[in-house]
């Protein structure tokens, strides 16, 4: 047991110290290492920008999905679920869940929420 | 980004066109909201002081949002910290918006973009029955999330390999604890966290401007794989557990790693679980001897290359780069060219997102 942990610990020691020795490279360090796809340096980083595009469209996508069925959410109350990313209508309760590759799913989505017909003055009249 | 339609008035939620008012002196967040609001099918009219603002409310009102700076000057260029004075420019507008039309009903919300998360509300407005509440409208939420998506856009194309190469080696470190995860789905989560972190949950990463975005991201990264191994070993933990006290695992258990993703029971990645479905003991020996390999594997591509070998045991030993260069008597130059052979031997494996 202690070798299989000695081992592992220091497979993920070196390849985390290798992650970190990419960030001290310089620019023509890392544009210049070849990559294994055959791709050009510009394609790999558009790739990877694209990455970061997808998990931006997730947001947006699960945001705008509720608001066409009336949901409101309260931001700070995502949480990380067995799957995803959880929150609740803060109105009717009804749950959405979504990915960062962008699969959306939860009774938020097939449901109008209940309660959007209330009059939106008292509704959302702050007292504070 | 709904929550600007999440609060609006139902009643012009759906409307067609809608159309907003925006008075704000700053330029760079008086196009940034103007953006917002544009990508979300509002035809959008703008002013940098209350004179020119009250002046297209007039003109062309009704609005569906008209959205209104705390601070605004007037066009004698004066401009008044709402915080210092009586006298609240933005505040006064937002008033005398209502005062135009009291019952319109259209939304008012004072902004005060500076003091990011919680808006404050001036004793002026306690009683004016705005049709928003302003302390859930969050709208700098979602100015965040704009430069968030500003800031990713910005990344030059050696800042993106970075941070792929990161990436990739954080997952090639979890081994098995990675569960069939790319660099993509490190890399995507990241982002995911900082867009949810605008909001200041606990499960999401705030980006504070101040701080280089690569860096942020990396942080991020180092922060997801932890948890990410924690979770793997936590798993592993029940599974012993049950397996001594003799109960059967849950299909979804065998067939479901982190996350519910898929893992084949016969996978050699997937090492602890047996074709039975049960955790078997020697699949540990196994794995012991799949990483020695990797270890050996790795050091045997740098063989001929000395310099590399000592810098790849060192790292292997846990040395930091300056006892590694104390120990061998490297000097910085030749360390650093040393982790750049290392780095293009070892390779970069894999693709990026599951596709």
């Amino acid at each position: 047991m202690t070798n299989t942990n000695d081992h592992h610990e220091h497979l993920e020691r070196l390849m985390n110290q290798l992650a970190e020795s990419v960030l001290g490279l310089s620019d023509e360090a890392v544009l210049a290492e070849p990559n294994e796809s055959g791709t050009t340096t510009e394609q790999e980083a558009e790739r990877t920008r694209l990455v970061l595009r997808e998990a931006s469209k997730a947001f947006d996508n699960v945001n705008k999905l509720l608001s066409i069925h009336g949901h409101a959410l309260t931001s700070s109350n995502w949480r990380h679920g067995e799957r995803g990313y959880q929150n609740n209508c803060r109105d009717c309760g009804l749950s959405v869940n979504f990915t960062v590759a962008g699969d959306v799913w939860g009774d938020a989505l097939g449901e109008r929420c209940a309660g959007i017909d209330l009059p939106t003055v008292g509704r959302r009249e702050v007292s504070r | 980004m709904a929550h600007l339609l999440s609060f609006t008035d139902t009643r012009t939620q759906f409307a067609s066109p809608k159309s907003a008012l925006l008075i704000e002196s700053d330029e760079s967040l008086l196009n940034a909201f103007k953006t917002f609001l544009e990508k979300e099918g509002y035809a959008v009219r703008t002013a940098a002081n209350s004179e020119e603002g009250l002046r297209l409310y007039r003109d062309f009102r009704p609005f569906n949002v008209v959205l209104v700076d705390y601070c605004v000057p007037s066009t004698d260029g004066e401009e008044i910290d709402y915080r210092d004075s009586e006298q609240r420019h933005g505040t006064a507008l937002a008033m005398k918006i209502r005062e135009i039309s009291p019952s319109q009903g259209i939304i008012i919300a004072a902004l005060d973009y500076r003091d990011a998360r919680e808006v404050p509300r001036p004793p002026e407005l306690m009683n004016v029955p705005l049709l928003v509440d302003i302390s859930d409208f969050r709208l700098p939420l979602l100015l965040e999330k704009i430069e968030v998506d500003r800031a990713m856009e910005a990344l030059t194309p050696s800042e993106l390999l970075r941070l792929q190469r990161f990436a990739d080696y954080r997952i090639k470190g979890l081994g098995r604890a990675a569960v069939g995860r790319t660099w993509g789905d490190l890399l995507g989560q990241a982002m995911l966290r900082t867009l949810i972190g605008a909001g200041s949950t606990k499960e999401g990463r705030h980006w504070n401007r101040h701080v280089d975005f690569v860096w942020h991201l990396t942080g991020a990264m180092r922060s997801i794989s932890s948890s990410w191994k924690r979770q793997f070993k936590e798993k592993e933990r029940e599974k012993k557990k049950r397996f001594q006290m003799k109960e059967p695992l849950l299909m979804s258990e065998v067939l479901n790693g982190d996350d519910g993703q898929e893992q084949s029971p016969l996978d050699a990645e997937s090492g602890h679980i047996s074709s039975g479905g049960l955790w078997a003991p020697d699949a540990l020996a196994d794995q012991c001897l799949i990483e020695k390999d990797e270890e050996d594997r790795v050091l045997a591509m740098v063989q001929d290359d000395p310099q590399a070998t000592q810098v790849l045991q060192g790292l292997l030993d846990g040395l930091t780069k300056n006892e590694i260069l104390s120990t061998y008597g490297l000097r910085e130059k030749k360390y650093a060219a040393a982790v750049m052979r290392i780095l293009k031997l070892t390779g970069r494996g894999n693709g990026g997102s599951k596709e």
